[in-house]
């Protein structure tokens, strides 16, 4: 049985009075322990998926379970230590007055545990773990780069120790050699602890590179399910997906 | 005499703790051709690009041994004289199109409203002459365009109507800072090809400002690397793959491949040399 | 000094006491670098002191009566400021009425803002109906001039400071509920507060720990902005005779028992008037350069 399934979803928002249809119908399985990238352009809904799973976007068919179990209409704190998301922009996910030590300090004293020396043992070892020495503990985000805001808002995901672990465009902030690093990073983790992966990026080659099999969206629908091994031989037949394919190869053959 | 030259530029913001240079001595000749400036945030190239504009607010403060624009030095000039050249002469497309738009104006009254305060056009003039430059981006129904507000526009279109609307008085310079990184991927092709055409068409020099040094090198003629305020090197755009600075090098070896290696991507091991 | 320096602007400070003491000292650098603020702060600090070190400033004590020197014009002998109609001094009743005005600006400052703090953050965080009605108990407060709803809540508590205090706090708060929750809204999507929400936190601790520290900000410039109205109310509430009694050196107070005078003893109205005006101008000149300071929205990221 798949870790996460998602069964025929439809997401529909309503904005300036009228209804968006941002998701619509798509279903996955995502393994225990696979790496399972969505791509698409934005607008293709990608991220809502993402969303949904979390409870922030309004699920309107379709459903959502984790371990063969639909998900209680309110996420609760059962759910928060299982599923945790790293966001698209560190320069928004961070709360701008909090130290790194409140934020990485809040999730622990949300579900009560490690107090005192032992609370901040956590919080420099998740530092640790994340590349960044402990001397950024008490820094501000505006004193740290974009990268290591990110390596923050990827130690603040892991805190509670998640199986599941979200990714909404994590590195498309980023400068490319960062961005190299932070992928590096996910995957050293993911290697370490054993964790699932739902990573959503508009960059084909960063998906190709993170995940095991993927899914291409276009205006909320699934275009086409690829695995690794597929995209390597160019082997898929939806023409946007070889569109997507030829602008990003392009892009980066241009050098070589 | 090149078209624009600039020595020994530097750009300092006084911060309470202390100057910081985000420009540190800059040096490049710009004819007509496509130069492109590539590095990474924090590298002072769009700082670069607005300097030549004289578009930096206090506390920064721009200085160069010299820095000329058709002869004019520019360090000299008045700022009204500048204002002149502004737009008219030298042009510049930002990266997203939602923040140089006025969206509280139809496009077609901000595409004339230099042609008819500037050069005294009749509404129907600068229409037609707004409508031949919308065509000249490849806008399919420019009627409708002009017609409309900045947000019911795609981000492609609405960048389209910002290098539309930078092209009509003709500059012999176009700066074009980060122009399609906020497009889809799939827009973006085609976004550069019509500003690729047009600079070829109209003999401008262009300045290309990118963190993306493979979309550069397609794009340009000549790159400038810039790292931490400085120019690290100077490349054809066609021999890039043969460039020897390591963080040129590293900046092109970091990014991943479609059915590259599954293992760790290489990273730069940034030298404190690099910045000296 | 520079040790201490040095251990304010450390980049990697080593405890969250001193990096909040190393933020504040950034804000005081930047407002440091505006002359005006710096003079606002100059008049706030003279008010408290004057108002600390009556006692010892005072010439005279501010109730002593003495009939034979009523109404000395200013700089006569002994009477820098002049003598009112019982001959008391006015330096001395200005220097004690600063007292009154601080306990009237503190107990101000201690109420309403942090009522509309709670209001606003609540009714913007939670948005459908709790904003609905907690909004249109605003406008209900908004939709009467300050001064006409205050009168109205002394008349019915009866005159004195604590009333008039009150009055001023129950009319105040609206402005500082609209505030903050313009604050929220814009901060409700965030994604900062998406990811504490998934980690399980309550809607009390959101509000609290998450929301309201992005709105203080905006709600203590709207407060120093607002003091100058605040102190004006008092004084005007004093000057009605609903507020401090007599022979409480009251500012208002002071300006309704010259008015009498105004035109042959203008000194006895002009003195406290002037004293309303420098520090009414103080606050606001505070406010300002506070909002280069605290407000979100001009600092760099």
């Amino acid at each position: 049985m798949a870790l996460i399934e998602i069964d025929d979803l439809h997401v529909t928002f309503e904005a300036k009075g009228r209804p968006v249809h941002a998701v619509r119908g798509v279903s996955l399985a995502v393994e225990v322990r696979e790496s399972y990238g969505l791509v698409g352009e934005s607008g293709s809904g990608k991220s809502t998926i993402l969303r949904a799973i979390c409870g922030m976007a309004p699920v309107t068919g379709g459903a959502i379970r984790i371990d063969g179990r639909a998900l209680a209409p309110r996420r609760d704190r059962g759910f928060a230590r299982r599923v945790q998301m790293v966001f698209q922009d560190p320069y928004a996910s961070l709360h701008p007055r909090h130290t790194v030590d409140r934020t990485l300090g809040e999730p622990l004293a949300i579900h009560g545990l490690a107090r005192g020396a032992e609370r901040g043992r956590r919080i420099v070892q998740a530092l640790a773990d994340v590349g960044l020495d402990a001397a950024f503990r008490f820094r501000f985000p505006h004193q740290l780069s974009g990268g290591q805001r990110q390596r923050v808002a990827i130690a603040r995901a892991l805190m509670l120790e998640p199986e599941i672990l979200l990714l909404d465009e994590p590195t498309s902030a980023l400068d490319a050699s960062v961005q190299a690093e932070a992928l590096n990073l996910l995957s050293r983790l993911r290697a370490e602890r054993g964790l699932t992966f739902l990573m959503v990026s508009h960059d084909l080659a960063v998906i190709d590179h993170m995940c095991d099999r993927l899914t291409v969206m276009k205006e909320g629908r699934a275009v086409e399910n690829l695995d690794h091994a597929q995209l390597a031989r160019h082997d898929m037949k939806a023409s946007y997906t070889r569109e997507l394919f030829a602008a990003t190869t392009e892009r980066i053959a241009a050098a070589e | 005499m090149s078209l624009l030259e600039v020595e020994n530029l530097r750009v300092t913001f006084a911060t309470e703790a202390g100057p910081v240079e985000a420009v540190r001595g800059v040096s490049f000749r710009l004819d007509r051709e496509r130069l492109g400036i590539v590095g990474e945030s924090g590298s002072g190239k769009t700082m670069t690009g607005r300097s030549v504009l004289r578009l930096i607010r206090p506390p920064g403060r721009i200085e160069a041994d010299r820095m000329a624009f058709g002869g004019v030095d520019l360090m000299r000039i008045s700022e009204r004289e500048m204002r002149a050249l502004r737009g008219r002469r030298i042009a510049m497309v930002m990266q997203d199109p939602k923040f140089s738009l006025n969206p509280v104006m139809r496009v077609g009254a901000q595409l004339t409203e230099g042609l008819r305060l500037r050069d005294g056009m009749s509404a129907r003039e600068a229409r037609a002459k707004a409508l031949e430059a919308l065509e000249a981006v490849q806008i399919r129904d420019p009627e409708r365009v002009l017609d409309a507000y900045p947000h019911e526009l795609s981000g492609g279109m609405g960048q389209r109507v910002m290098i539309a609307m930078m092209l009509i008085p003709e500059p012999d310079l176009l700066i074009a800072d980060e122009p399609t990184s906020a497009l889809d991927v799939t827009v973006q092709a085609e976004v550069l090809r019509i500003l690729d055409a047009l600079v070829r068409e109209r003999g401008m020099g262009l300045m290309f400002i990118s963190h993306d040094l493979n979309l550069v090198a397609r794009f340009c003629d000549r790159v400038l690397v810039m790292y931490r305020g400085r120019i690290v090197e100077e490349i054809e755009a066609q021999r890039l793959s043969q460039a020897t600075h390591p963080y040129t090098q590293g900046l092109l070896g970091c990014l991943p491949k479609i059915g590259g290696a599954r293992g760790p991507l290489p990273t730069l091991a940034r030298d404190a040399a690099w910045s000296e | 000094m520079s040790g201490l320096r040095a251990w304010l602007i450390d980049p990697a400070p080593r405890s969250p006491m001193q990096a909040r003491a190393g933020q504040l000292w950034l804000g005081w650098l930047r407002l440091a670098r505006n002359p005006l603020a710096l003079i606002g702060l100059l008049i706030i600090v003279a008010l408290l002191a004057a108002a600390a070190l009556a006692p010892w400033i005072a010439t005279h004590d501010p109730y002593a009566q003495n009939l034979a020197g009523r109404l000395q014009p200013p700089l006569s002998p002994g009477h820098w400021l002049g003598t009112d109609e019982f001959g008391r001094d006015i330096w001395s009743r200005l220097v004690h009425g600063a007292r009154i005005t601080l306990y009237i600006v503190a107990l101000v400052t201690v109420t309403a803002p942090v009522v509309g703090l709670i209001i606003g953050t609540v009714s913007g965080y939670f948005g459908g109906i709790v904003d609905t009605a907690l909004m249109r108990l605003t406008d209900i407060f908004l939709a009467f001039p300050r001064l006409i709803l205050a009168l109205a809540f002394v008349a019915a508590l009866g005159p004195g400071i604590e009333n008039a205090v009150l009055a001023i706090a129950l009319t105040a708060w609206p402005p500082y509920a609209r505030v903050a929750r313009a604050e929220t809204l814009t901060v409700r999507g965030a994604d900062f507060i998406a990811a504490v929400r998934l980690q399980g936190a309550g809607a009390g601790r959101i509000v609290v720990g998450h929301v309201m520290p992005m709105c203080v900000p905006s709600v203590i410039i709207r407060v120093t902005l607002d003091m100058a109205g605040i102190i004006l109310t008092a004084a005007g509430l004093g000057f009605l005779g609903l507020g401090a009694q007599p022979p409480l050196p009251e500012w208002g107070l002071m300006i309704a028992s010259g008015r009498k005078f105004l035109f042959e003893q203008w000194w006895v109205a002009t003195m406290p008037g002037l004293a309303i005006f420098i520090v009414s101008l103080g606050f606001n000149l505070l406010g300002d350069g506070l909002r280069d300071v605290l407000d979100p929205r001009s600092a760099t990221r």
